[in-house]
C-alpha cells in the first residue's frame, strides 16, 4: 500500500526533525533557566549589599573598620539571613560575611576626588577619634560564584560581583 | 483520527514541511516567552540597580541641602559621587557592568541634576521645583538602555534596547525627638510658648557667654553690624568614662565642640548617670541634663573651666587647621591635641556672614543646640527642642577666641534649616526643629 509507505516516510523524517530541533529545544529551555536564575541571583546580591549598606550607614557608633563590631555583625546578618542576631535562614547559602567587604571613602573637599579612608586617624578610625566616612561601598571583591547547569555543556562558574555605594548617614 | 481512509488528495503528504512551518511561526513566540524570563528579569534587575542608585544620590544630596544657596550646588556636586566609577568603585547598571549616565556602545543612560523642592508634595508630585535657599528635598530620576537578547528579534524592539526608569526622593524627616551627634551646649529658652523659635529672632547674631556669677556680667562680643545681646550658655555632660582612647575630659569636650558628640560604640558608650548614649539628646528627657562635672559657672570675668575652652578650641577648628598654635596657652594643654587636630577640616568660608542664605561654607559652621527650660547649673534641665547656630568669627577675625575668660563666641540664629547626623523619632509632640535626612520615595 502505497499512501501506507507515504506516511510512515513522512512520520520519518517528522522524527528526524524532532530529534534535531528537540536537543535545541531543551537547551535552549535550560539555558533560559539558568540565565533567569543567575539574574535573580544577582539581583538578591544587589539587594543584600543594599540592605547591608542601608542598615550600617544609619548605625550610632559603628566602628566600620572592625569586621567584629556588634553593629557590623549585625548588619551582615541582616543581609545574609535578614535578623540580625543571624537566626534567620540563610538566603543564598555559601554566602558568607567575611566575603562581603566594606570600603570606607571620603571625598576631598578641595579636589572632589573621591579616595578611600584608611583605618588611622587621620581617616577613618572612629574609635580613636577618626571621622565618618562619607560614602561606604559594599561589595563582594572575590565574587559569588554560580554554575550555570547547561547539559552537555562544560560550564565555568561565573562570579557575580555586584557593588552598591551609599552616603553615610550615621554617626 | 485515521489518515488511512480519507481521500488521496486530503492526505497530508508533507508532514516535514509542515513542522517546519509551525517551527517558523513558533520560533517568534518562543523568543517572546523565552523574553519573558531572560529580558524581563533582566529588565526588573536594571531597574533595581537604577534605583538603588538613585537612592544614594538623592540621600547623597539632600544631606547637603542647609538652607543656603552654596548647599543647592553643593547637592548636585553631592549627587554625583554614587555614580562615579573613577575608582573602580561605585553603583552601575545591567550587572553592574555599564556606568550611569554615560554612554556605553549604542546604550545611553543620563544622570541629570537632582531637582529640587520645598516640600515633600511638590517633590512626589515632581512640581514646583525651588530655585532657592528654601530647598530640603531632593528628586533624582535616572535613565537607562537597557539591551535585550531575545525580545530583538521581535518587531516591537528591533532596535534591541529598551529605556528603563527609576527615580527616589529623599529629603528632611519630621522634628527628630532624640539627635545624636550634636554640640553638648545649652541655652535657656527666651519664651517657651514661642514653639518655632523659642524667643530667639531668625538671622540676628548673638554672643553666646558661659553662664557666670557675679557682677558685672560680661558684655556681648560687637560684630560688623554692631553691638549682640548676650545670651549664657552651659555645657552639659558629655563625658564618656569608659573612652579608652580619649579619657581626658578636656579631649573629649575638644571633639563635642569640633564636629559634635561622636557616635560611641553602644556596648561603651553610655553617660553614668542616665544610661543613655553619649551621642544623643531627647526631648523631655526623663533622666534630667546635667551640667559636665568640671565645668560649672564660676565668677564672672573670671577664667572659665577648662572644659569650656577646650570646646571652644574644638570649634575654632572650624575656621583654621591648628587652634593650638594659635592659642598656644589654652588650646595646646588639651591631651591629645596633636592627634586631634588634624582630623578636622576647616570650613571652605570663614568670613562673616550677616545672611544665612549667603554663606558659601559646606555646613561645618553649623552647630546644633539643645534648648533647655532654664539654665540649672546645681540641678536637671529638660530639653525642649533643638535649634541651630551659624557660628560667626570673631570681630574682625577669622577665628572664633578660645582664650577669652568668658567662653564667649558669636553666633547666628538660624533655626532649623540643616539635617541633624542621627537622631529618632518619638512622641515628644514637637512641631519644629531639626530633622535627618530619609528616603521618602
Amino acid at each position: 500500500m502505497t499512501d501506507t509507505f507515504a506516511s510512515r516516510k513522512s512520520r520519518g523524517s517528522a522524527a528526524i526533525e524532532a530529534a534535531i530541533f528537540l536537543p535545541v529545544l531543551i537547551l535552549l529551555l535550560m539555558g533560559t533557566l539558568e540565565i533567569a536564575r543567575i539574574t535573580y541571583t544577582y539581583y538578591t546580591l544587589h539587594k543584600m549589599m543594599y540592605a547591608l549598606a542601608r542598615y550600617v550607614s544609619t548605625q550610632q557608633g559603628a566602628n566600620l573598620c572592625d569586621t567584629a563590631d556588634p553593629a557590623v555583625v549585625a548588619a551582615k546578618s541582616f543581609a545574609l539571613n535578614g535578623t540580625t542576631d543571624n537566626s534567620g535562614t540563610a538566603i543564598l547559602s555559601d554566602l558568607t560575611a567575611d566575603m562581603i567587604s566594606i570600603r570606607l571613602e571620603q571625598v576631598d573637599a578641595a579636589s572632589g576626588a573621591i579616595n578611600e579612608c584608611a583605618c588611622a586617624v587621620p581617616g577613618c578610625d572612629t574609635s580613636n577619634g577618626g571621622l565618618p566616612p562619607d560614602y561606604i561601598v559594599v561589595s563582594l571583591p572575590n565574587g559569588y560564584s554560580v554554575t550555570p547547569h547547561i547539559p552537555l555543556i562544560p560550564t565555568n562558574p561565573i562570579a557575580l560581583r555586584p557593588q552598591v555605594r551609599l552616603p553615610y548617614g550615621g554617626t | 483520527m485515521d489518515t488511512r481512509n480519507r481521500p488521496n488528495n486530503l492526505r497530508p503528504r508533507e508532514r516535514g514541511a509542515t513542522s517546519i512551518q509551525i517551527l517558523v511561526i513558533l520560533v517568534p513566540v518562543l523568543f517572546g516567552l523565552i523574553g519573558f524570563a531572560v529580558d524581563l528579569g533582566r529588565l526588573y534587575m536594571i531597574r533595581g540597580e537604577l534605583k538603588t542608585a538613585a537612592s544614594g544620590m538623592a540621600l547623597a544630596a539632600a544631606q547637603r541641602l542647609i538652607g543656603t544657596d552654596q548647599g543647592m550646588v553643593d547637592a548636585s556636586t553631592a549627587a554625583k559621587v554614587p555614580i562615579d566609577t573613577s575608582t573602580g568603585f561605585g553603583n552601575k547598571y545591567d550587572f553592574g557592568g555599564l556606568a550611569i549616565g554615560q554612554t556605553t556602545g549604542s546604550l545611553s543612560s543620563s544622570a541629570p541634576d537632582p531637582s529640587f523642592y520645598d516640600t515633600l508634595q511638590d517633590a512626589q508630585a515632581g512640581s514646583g521645583a525651588s530655585g532657592g535657599s528654601t530647598a530640603r528635598y531632593a528628586q533624582v530620576t535616572l535613565t537607562a538602555d537597557a539591551p535585550l537578547t531575545f525580545w530583538r528579534f521581535l518587531p516591537l524592539a528591533s532596535s534591541g534596547k529598551v529605556s528603563v526608569q527609576a527615580g527616589a526622593v529623599a529629603g528632611i524627616s519630621a522634628p527628630l525627638c532624640t539627635v545624636c551627634g550634636i554640640e553638648p551646649y545649652a541655652l535657656a529658652a527666651f519664651d517657651q510658648s514661642d514653639t518655632a523659635d523659642f524667643g530667639f529672632v531668625q538671622g540676628t547674631i548673638y554672643t553666646l557667654g558661659y553662664s557666670c556669677t557675679g557682677v558685672p556680667a560680661p558684655s556681648g562680643l560687637p560684630y560688623s553690624g554692631g553691638a549682640t545681646a548676650l545670651v549664657p550658655y552651659l555645657l552639659l555632660d558629655r563625658l564618656n568614662p569608659n573612652d579608652v582612647a580619649f579619657p581626658d575630659e578636656n579631649s573629649q569636650s575638644f571633639r563635642g565642640g569640633a564636629a559634635g558628640m561622636p557616635g560611641v560604640n553602644p556596648a561603651n558608650g553610655f553617660l553614668t548617670n542616665s544610661g543613655q548614649p553619649v551621642a544623643c539628646f531627647n526631648i523631655n528627657n526623663s533622666t534630667p541634663e546635667v551640667v559636665w562635672a568640671n565645668a560649672l559657672p564660676t565668677l564672672c570675668r573670671n577664667t572659665v573651666a577648662s572644659p569650656v575652652s577646650s570646646a571652644l578650641c574644638g570649634m575654632d577648628t572650624r575656621f583654621e587647621a591648628n587652634p593650638s598654635s594659635t592659642f598656644s596657652t589654652v588650646c595646646s594643654g588639651i591631651a591629645s591635641v596633636s592627634t586631634l587636630e588634624p582630623v578636622y577640616s576647616p570650613d571652605s568660608d570663614v568670613a562673616e556672614e550677616v545672611a544665612y542664605a549667603s554663606y558659601s561654607g559646606n555646613g561645618r559652621r553649623l552647630i546644633t543646640i539643645s534648648i533647655v527650660d532654664a539654665l540649672n547649673p546645681t540641678g536637671g534641665m529638660t530639653v525642649l527642642g533643638f535649634r541651630q547656630f551659624l557660628l560667626e568669627p570673631n570681630t574682625n577675625q577669622t577665628t572664633l577666641t578660645p582664650p577669652d575668660i568668658d567662653g564667649r563666641f558669636l553666633a547666628m540664629y538660624v533655626g532649623s534649616v540643616a539635617p541633624v547626623k542621627q537622631g529618632n523619632f518619638g512622641s515628644c509632640g514637637v512641631a519644629a526643629g531639626p530633622g535627618k535626612v530619609v528616603l521618602h520615595d
